[in-house]
């Protein structure tokens, strides 16, 4: 497979050699002397091969390459690295562009160009409004651990998720991360565990919930359809909206040192039974509910007095 | 395309670029995922920069199935401090 590969990519290196003017010089030389350095050995032992090849494929491949003799070719490139993933592209591009140099001007990309995108600090910026700080991209380190019973309620932008170590979280499309980007999410309004909580007003100061991007993905593709009926109008469009997955990897900012088993039954008899002194409402657990019970019911809570 | 085809393998090592001329057929990006999916992009007609935002899509994306998502957040243990009932007195 990998020598058929090479034979490829050598036979169209020469093909292109065959039919291309002095300008491509640089470019070509550039790209041999890169395949040169991939492939150092094979070269003296499959050129020969590749002259019979090559002599056989230009009666086949001529109808298809017609026009790249009028119009500088491109040599292609090739790479043979890690076997994680791997992209085909077709070579019949080359007849669309240059139908497109013709009409240029008709037709125009549909990127979105990013505009105005002076400084990093001005990206630090537009993170900082969507809650995210950029961490260090991802080393051969795993930073996922093992399942944490602790919570954190964390903002992005305007939606708000319960998040738990071990989570996946489908946000909007965060700009100025890619994927296998360590993130951290400023904007942690609670944290909780089994026996603790920490409400943030709003937010809780010093706390992190890091993430790493797993991917940009688009969404399925939903139908807008618009009608309106005995008026002849009827209109259907479709939406793929851009979203981002993150993996909630760690929670930082609550106490965790705490043994787990303390708490088993959510109902503690105490002593001395603390009650909203308004409606009597017990609260025995601890302080936090108290807070959480005086802000529900807008009642003064015992530690407030 | 292929100016900005250096650049892209450039910044994805870890990706194997295979050009391939195909008579007969509409030029195509073709993605091959770890869990043996594949993505097949059509690239007819489009700008280089579409082709490379394409491609950069494919690379971006996990090989999942394309369907409606059910939840917007994905979890094994979705309680901490217990699940409420209504017999749950604080």
């Amino acid at each position: 497979m990998a020598s058929r590969r090479c034979l490829g990519a050598l036979t169209r290196h020469l093909r292109a050699r065959l039919f291309s003017a002095s300008p491509l010089e640089n470019p070509q030389t550039l790209s041999l002397r890169s395949l040169g350095f991939t492939i150092p050995q094979r070269t003296s032992s499959d050129l020969d091969i590749c002259h019979r090849a090559f002599r056989r494929s230009i009666s086949i491949r001529f109808g298809g390459v017609r026009r790249c003799s009028s119009r500088p070719t491109n040599p292609s490139d090739e790479e043979e690295d890690g076997d994680d993933e791997s992209e085909e592209e077709e070579e019949n591009e080359e007849r669309g562009v240059s139908s497109d140099g013709e009409n240029g001007d008709v037709r125009a990309s549909k990127c979105v160009v990013q505009r105005g995108k002076s400084d990093e600090e001005k990206v630090v910026e537009a993170a900082e409004i969507g809650y995210k700080v950029i961490g260090p991209l991802d080393s051969s380190e795993n930073p996922f651990k093992l399942y944490e019973p602790f919570f954190a309620v964390v903002q992005i932008g305007s939606h708000q998720f319960k998040v738990s170590n071990g989570d996946s979280i489908f946000t909007e499309r965060l700009k100025y991360c890619e994927v296998n980007d360590k993130l951290i999410l400023n904007r942690v309004l609670m944290l909780g565990s089994r026996s603790q909580t920490v409400v943030g007003r709003p937010i809780v100061p010093d706390a992190a919930v890091h993430a790493v991007v797993e991917e940009h993905t688009l969404d399925a593709t939903v139908i807008i359809f618009k009608k309106k009926r005995r008026k002849n109008y009827r209109r259907t469009k479709g939406h793929r909206q851009e979203l981002t997955k993150l993996r909630i990897t760690d929670i930082q900012g609550i106490d965790k040192s705490e043994n787990v088993a303390a708490l088993n039954s959510p109902q503690r008899i105490t002593g001395s039974t603390e009650e909203c002194h308004t409606c009597r409402w017990d609260y025995s657990l601890e302080l936090a509910r108290a807070y959480v019970h005086a802000s529900k019911f807008n009642h003064r809570s015992k530690a407030e007095r | 395309m292929e100016t900005h085809l250096p650049a892209f393998k450039e910044t994805n090592p870890q990706l194997e670029v295979v050009m391939e001329l195909v008579r007969g057929q509409h030029p195509h990006l073709k993605g091959f995922y770890k869990n043996h999916n594949q993505r097949v992009v059509c690239v007819k007609n489009l700008m280089p920069e579409d082709i490379l935002l394409h491609a950069t899509r494919l690379r971006n994306a996990l090989g999942r199935k394309v369907v409606k998502l059910r939840t917007r957040h994905v979890t094994k243990h979705p309680s901490v401090q217990g699940t409420w009932t209504t017999a749950l007195k604080f």
